[in-house]
């Protein structure tokens, strides 16, 4: 395993001091990008084709070059901090063991899209990472790293951190935009994109924390050296959290080569009681399914795609024989009706009927129309749901049913 | 439940620290009032309201859709035990039903003394700690059902001792 990127501070340094993230090469990308037009680390972080690490992979330079390009101000800097996806903790361990680093990417984005205030959007249920974060605030501003005239340039930069308060659905962009405005965190009807309408109605970049983690070391190594760390159709490091049945859970940081065995049998030790695998949960509960016959698959973009399933956040949660999957099925069903923020009925509806279905299944009274109604519910929310709560709600239901061998298609 | 007294003079320095941001700064407002008073009553949202100048209606409107706010009484501990995929596979019903005998509440019920609450909770992040617990802002995990009378019992202590 080659040394690590993004989490090779992580554990290493006192967080909470900002002399040891200098001591390991902290604010050296911000210096640099300060002292180069705007448009070429625009440039930059497009060459490297870096894609977001939220769950929706969209190239991350686009979105900047969009913004960038828009004439109207104030623009904003948002960092996607509410990382709720069930089996996602890859952002809680960077924003605990590597806070500065969120910082000092956002005060380059800043400079690089012409946006001079940005907002850090921390899920409500991590306490100490928005503690982290708010104390690398404090010491960046007082170091000059943020502030009027950062390192006494003509670029200024101000981050406000905001805390959410328990809701699923504020991880989609527009519906913690809405929150921030202090509003019911509902989604937006998208167009407009956040590029031109985003917070405040105005042009807004807005990154997941482990997207932004990535740019520091693009802006100090170049494109190029990006690229040479994962496959050519998936460049740079990703951060897998594995969990569920197996000796070792943790987050691990993996070229996307990496295949869904090797995570679980090399990063986290196996199965626990050199147990089997029943199936593995990919990209949380908006995630897929696997079974036991599909561990080979390349953890990329594409590698998932063939499967029918999606990389989402890189949450891998590994269900072991001695599990009962109706019991991992009804909390999944459970998870979305509760979540679901009621804006459009596919998905308010929808969820509700989804679980009533499988609560029914659960308890083993199946009826034989149960699965063509639950590709119906799916189909539906897919479909006409404005967000993707919503168009991945009945995913991991269908997929599950379809690893016990209940949905033959 | 014993009566509430709210302290005023902290509410009111934070809904001023806030009132510049208007809207903007409701959710933060909400959240550190809720540290002072536990809860947000309707007294205490129409005090946010007018500080902030939003309509009472869209006060409430934040309140109820915020899992983290809440409209009605809960106790001064609350108990989270989660209760998503990786921390079932764990065992977290081990734990639910540890806390649930000691507390003697069903999930989303709080105690008669007003001391403590339980919520079943979805995904914390915690997963590599699974089962997860957390008891106000503390971490608990991994844990097992045998764990939380001991858990438990000190956070009565620490109640009864402020």
């Amino acid at each position: 395993m080659a040394e690590p990127v993004l989490l090779r501070r992580v554990g290493h340094v006192d967080p909470t001091r900002l002399e040891d993230y200098l001591a390991w090469g902290g604010f050296e990308a911000l210096r640099r990008a300060l002292l180069r037009r705007p448009e070429s680390i625009v440039d930059e972080v497009k060459a490297s084709g870096l894609v977001g690490r939220g769950g929706a992979a969209f190239p991350t330079g686009v979105k900047w070059e969009a913004v960038a390009r828009e004439s109207r101000t104030p623009k904003y800097v948002v960092c996607n901090a509410d990382e709720s996806e069930p089996g996602t903790f890859k952002d809680r361990v960077l924003m605990e063991g590597d806070p500065f680093v969120l910082v000092e990417a956002m005060a380059i984005a800043g400079h690089a899209v012409g946006a001079e205030e940005g907002y850090i959007y921390v899920r409500g249920e991590y306490t100490r990472a928005y503690e982290r974060i708010k104390n690398a605030v404090e010491e960046a501003t007082r170091a000059g790293f943020l502030g009027d005239h950062i390192l006494d340039s003509d670029v200024s930069f101000h981050v406000h951190v905001y805390r959410g308060a328990g809701a699923y659905v504020c991880g989609e962009e527009t519906a913690l935009f809405e929150s921030i405005e202090g509003k019911r965190g509902q989604p937006r009807q998208k167009p407009p994109f956040p590029t031109t309408h985003g917070l405040f109605g105005r042009p807004t970049v807005i990154n997941n924390v482990e997207t932004l983690a990535n740019i520091p070391p693009i802006v100090l190594h170049g494109p190029e050296w990006f690229r040479s760390l994962g496959p050519e159709d998936a460049p740079g490091p990703k951060l897998y959290s594995v969990s569920g049945a197996v000796n070792a859970p943790g987050v691990y940081e993996a070229p996307m080569s990496v295949t869904l065995r090797e995570l679980i049998e090399e990063y986290a030790g196996g199965v626990r009681n050199g147990g089997r695998v029943q199936a593995v949960l990919v990209g949380g509960a908006a995630g897929t399914f696997l079974g036991p016959k599909e561990l080979d698959v390349p953890m990329s973009f594409s590698g998932l795609r063939k499967v029918g399933a999606a990389l989402g956040s890189g949450a891998v949660m590994v269900i072991d024989e001695q599990v009962d999957m109706w019991e991992v099925l009804l909390r999944l069903a459970r998870f979305f009706a509760h979540e679901s923020c009621g804006k459009c009925y596919p998905c308010q509806l929808g969820t509700q009927r989804q679980l009533e279905i499988v609560r029914r299944m659960a308890s083993g009274r199946i009826r034989y129309q149960d699965i063509l109604r639950l590709r119906d519910i799916q189909a539906t929310m897919a479909d006409a749901s404005i967000c993707g709560l919503g168009q991945t709600a009945g995913n991991a239901i269908l997929s599950g049913l379809r690893v016990m061998g209940l949905d033959v298609s | 439940m014993t009566k509430m007294t709210v302290d005023w003079q902290r509410v009111d320095e934070v809904i001023a620290r806030w009132a510049p941001k208007g809207r903007a700064g409701l959710l933060p407002c909400l959240e550190e009032v809720q540290e002072i008073t536990g809860w947000l009553s309707p007294e205490v949202s129409r005090r946010v309201a007018a500080g902030l100048k939003v309509p009472l209606a869209d006060v409430f409107g934040v309140i109820t859709f915020y899992s983290l706010l809440y409209e009605r009484p809960v106790g001064r501990v609350i108990v989270r035990v989660c209760d998503d995929v990786s921390c079932f596979v764990n065992g977290s019903q081990e734990v639910v039903q540890a806390c649930r005998t000691y507390l003697g509440i069903e999930p989303g019920e709080t105690t008669p003394d007003g001391m403590f609450t339980l919520e079943t909770h979805p995904c914390l992040g915690r997963c590599e700690r699974a089962p997860f617990l957390m008891v106000n802002d503390e971490e608990y995990g991994p844990v097992r059902g045998e764990d939380v009378p001991r858990i438990l019992d000190a956070w009565k202590e620490r109640v009864r001792s402020e």
